[in-house]
């Protein structure tokens, strides 16, 4: 059902400077003849018996968790819509490569798998950084219509101009996440927001959302710290708990992966930083929770902080239809993470916020590819999208597709942990009022 | 080579020939006059190779830090237009790779930071400091991550003619010294190769004018000292035309068709005629 392989090392790093240039050259230009759509377009990653869609994420490093959960959770869906007679009498299937989390394999897999894999549809990417990087290269072969559905990531970038264009977002933005943090903090009278936040693409954006929401407030950040891309738990966060401590913040906001995070909150606790810890939804909440209580002396004082946003409603709330499918199905398939590229074991979660969210996609992608018309073509993609409207895919939002309108779900909740796990929070001001 | 032909080499080039007499005071002057020339050549060759190595890597580093900046400068203009930060960082991120670059951040027109890529935080020095200049600027940056942390030189290009913000772009000092320090070493490296070789082969060729100055002298001596016989008793011109039964010491520089060898002749035509009765 999936075919997944190493990046190809044919692709040289002159295709991809070439495809990153070539495209971010006519997304700055906004050159018209780029922008042409061509008469003829191929059909391509469809056959009668199937429909390839391609997959680059990490499933090797500190992030791998992401990948791999995403995957799991898309492949309980399509196992299911695979047993029973596929879309349309197509089987979905997926090219899979390892990206690590890093941009240049990143390009490198889209090359592969736009020209030489000839996917019909990009799927479930993981990270800004990565699909940051990747945009001007669907740009650069957008005569080839080659989109991007469902990235794990709410940046901006695959949401605006000159981009936005090439992708279709089903989860709410990294904005919405970070300004329903801000307004919940300052609600509670908490207004000193100190920001740590990872040195690339992905901390920038949260960053960029935290700073525009305390502007409406009139507030601006107290202290901000960052980290590496790549980092791990064992990794010391001390300076930049020193760096936050300096500025006395009242809640701290953390764009960044579950290792550094935890890491962060292991030393700032440790230190005695005691405020609460907002992640967004990339983190990985279970991933998180586990390093901050296996094997941890102080796991309750490191848990009882933290508040992190998801797009996606809890898992464990057995009143939503879409939940009791998604632990129906990860209970019935346990979809197996792609063994090629594991590079160490890995131990799957039985469910999670990562893994729900790549149900719905996978849940949300059904739908669209049983909307095209006859043989499945590209070039009918965009109308299939924007054909989708209130649609109930059964969390209690509806998803809306259109021309301005390329974020499906608009919808932002909050959990906190509660016996070990992740459980909604109902009373910011209970929680952390002061 | 042959052994013999090797000794030979090895004594011409040390000037440690077999013969009784060594031309030493005529060449000391010549050989200590080849050590300072060649002394010299190195002192200057290297003075000038260290300073213009130093001045084109630390001025290629700048010229490279410069153009990244103006070419972030130019790119992203619509990005910033745009307010997409995720974006300009994105942009950053990859000139961060280029060798040499430690840090890149970008301000806009009032001095505030839109994107950067320290860790763990914005430098005070920086984070306190006027954003809106273009001329290289030399910083001391300490608690930053490892190649954040030292000596940097920075530039600055103007967004907008400064409208729209300034990129500023670190080059690592340390990392420049030490490729200037390595390329320096190799090119003097280099320079005393070809002086010891040079030395060498002054000597060999000294020596090899001196070999037959010192036959020559041996000979002059020896006759001097009447412990030469003279091989043309018998009446001949000493040109060899006469038939010579015997080896003499002589014989050689006799032979010689060369200036010393006129002048070997000239002492045994000196010698005969002081031999004449009633001279």
């Amino acid at each position: 059902m999936s075919d997944s392989a190493r990046p190809n090392p044919r692709i040289s790093r002159r295709d991809m400077v070439r495809a990153t240039a070539g495209g971010l050259i006519g997304a700055l230009t906004g050159s018209r003849a780029l922008r042409a759509a061509p008469a003829f377009v191929r059909r391509v990653g469809s056959d009668a018996d199937s429909i390839l869609l391609g997959v680059s994420a990490a499933f090797s490093g500190p992030s791998r968790s992401l990948g791999i959960e995403l995957y799991r959770g898309a492949m309980s869906y399509f196992s299911h819509i695979n047993e029973n007679g596929g879309v349309n009498g197509r089987r979905i299937e997926l090219k899979v490569y390892d990206d690590g989390y890093q941009p240049d394999p990143c390009v490198e897999n889209t090359l592969r798998l736009i020209r030489e894999d000839q996917v019909f549809l990009l799927f479930g990417y993981v990270g800004t950084p990565t699909v940051t990087r990747a945009l001007p290269v669907l740009k650069k072969f957008q005569d080839e219509r080659a989109y991007l559905l469902f990235p794990f990531t709410g940046a901006q970038p695959q949401r605006e101009p000159p981009y936005g264009e090439f992708a279709f977002n089903l989860r709410a933005s990294y904005r919405q996440e970070t300004a329903q943090l801000v307004d919940r903090f300052v609600e509670v009278d908490r207004p000193r927001i100190g920001m740590f936040y990872q040195a690339d693409a992905y901390g920038r954006s949260g960053w960029a959302g935290v700073r525009g929401q305390l502007a409406t407030h009139d507030l601006n950040m107290v202290a901000e710290a960052t980290y590496t891309r790549g980092t791990r738990f064992t990794g010391s966060m001390r300076r930049q708990v020193e760096i936050l401590m300096d500025a006395e913040p009242d809640a701290v906001i953390c764009v960044g992966s579950y290792a550094a995070c935890a890491a962060l909150v292991r030393d700032a606790v440790d230190m005695g930083l005691r405020v609460p810890f907002a992640n967004l939804s990339f983190v990985g909440s279970e991933s998180l929770l586990q390093l901050l209580t296996d094997d941890m002396e102080n796991s309750e004082a490191y848990t009882s902080l933290l508040v992190n946003s998801q797009v996606v409603p809890s898992y464990e709330d057995a009143s939503t239809p879409a939940v009791l499918e998604y632990r129906d199905l990860m209970q019935r398939y346990d979809p197996p993470p792609p063994e090629e590229l594991l590079t160490e074991p890995y131990d799957t979660l039985a469910r999670s916020f990562v893994s729900f969210e790549g149900f719905l996609n996978a849940k949300m992608m059904t739908e669209i590819l049983g909307r095209l018309d006859g043989e499945p073509d590209r070039s009918g993609l965009e109308d299939a999208v924007f054909s989708v409207s209130n649609y109930d895919i059964g969390i209690g939002s509806l998803v809306s597709f259109g021309p301005n309108r390329r974020q499906g779900l608009q919808t932002v909740y909050h959990t906190v942990v509660d016996d070990g796990r992740f459980v909604p929070l109902l009373d910011w001001g209970e929680k952390f009022g002061q | 080579m042959s052994t013999s032909r090797a000794k030979l080499l090895f004594q011409l080039a040390t000037g440690t020939g077999s013969g009784k007499f060594r031309i030493q005071k005529l060449f000391r002057l010549t050989r200590f006059g080849i050590f300072a020339v060649f002394g010299l050549i190195v002192l200057s060759t290297s003075s000038l190779t260290i300073y213009t190595v130093d001045t084109q890597l630390s001025e290629e580093y700048a010229t490279n830090a410069r153009n990244i900046s103006s070419t972030i400068a130019s790119a992203s203009v619509d990005i910033l237009l745009n307010q997409n930060l995720s974006s300009l960082q994105a942009l950053i991120d990859q000139f961060i790779e280029v060798e040499g670059i430690s840090y890149v951040y970008i301000t806009d027109e009032n001095g505030e930071f839109l994107a950067h890529t320290f860790v763990p935080g914005i430098p005070e020095e920086i984070r306190t400091g006027d954003h809106s200049y273009h001329d290289p600027v030399e910083r001391t940056l300490s608690g930053m991550r490892e190649d954040q942390t030292g000596d940097f030189i920075e530039v600055g290009s103007p967004i907008l003619a400064g409208y729209g913000g300034t990129v500023h772009v670190g080059t690592n000092l340390q990392l420049v010294n030490q490729k200037v320090t390595r390329a320096i070493g190799q090119q003097v490296w280099l320079v005393c190769i070809i002086l010891f070789v040079g030395i060498f082969a002054s000597i060999f060729f000294v020596n090899l004018a001196a070999r037959p100055l010192a036959e020559l002298l041996a000979y002059a001596v020896e006759l001097a000292r009447g412990q030469a016989e003279d091989p043309h008793a018998d009446g001949t011109d000493g040109t060899g035309s006469a038939p010579i039964d015997r080896e003499f010491p002589g014989d050689s520089v006799l032979a010689r068709d060369d200036e010393v060898g006129t002048l070997a002749r000239l002492f045994l035509h000196f010698r005969r005629l002081t031999q004449q009765p009633g001279q």
